[in-house]
């Protein structure tokens, strides 16, 4: 598989550790703007590269969150355990 | 009401014989600091340390297995 590819993938798991970090300690300090505010600009970073990635490579999950396809894409290869990181 | 008394002296002979409702001594309370938001690992480094949070970050230290030099 391809190193953008690749690369790809692994920002939106870095994206997305950091995300779940940030709700977890805002779950106990809601008043922190400063910590919200770095989740607002990582949510919309990783909402980016999650476009940027399916413009690419085909959907990350199979509905509810890409738009319309006009060909049936999800079944296309590799599986996520196909994938050599 | 009157304020219950925590002054008696404390020793272990009085802590051992504690009754819930005899106000003697006080038992024992557990503190957990807050944890403040200052700085983050970059992402890429969180992600391999297992949390984006420095003051957070305690890993384990390995120590040789028996045998091993």
């Amino acid at each position: 598989m391809d190193r953008s590819r690749v690369s790809m993938l692994r920002e939106l798991q870095e994206l997305e550790f950091a995300l779940v970090e940030l709700n977890l300690y805002l779950d106990t300090h809601p008043d922190d703007d400063k910590a919200l505010s770095t989740f607002n600009n990582l949510a919309t970073h990783l909402a980016k590269a999650k476009k940027n990635y399916e413009a690419r490579y085909g959907p990350l999950i199979n509905f509810g969150h890409s738009g319309p396809v006009s060909s049936w894409n999800w079944i296309e290869d590799p599986w996520p355990w196909e994938i050599e990181y | 009401m009157t304020e219950q008394d925590y002054t008696t002296v404390e020793n272990s002979a009085d802590a051992l014989s504690h009754y819930p409702g005899i106000p003697r001594l006080r038992l024992a309370t557990a503190y957990i600091p807050p944890q403040v938001f200052r700085d983050m690992f970059p992402l890429s480094e969180a992600l391999n340390k297992g949390t984006l949070f420095p003051e957070l970050y305690r890993p384990y230290r390995r120590y040789p297995m028996k045998g091993e030099v």
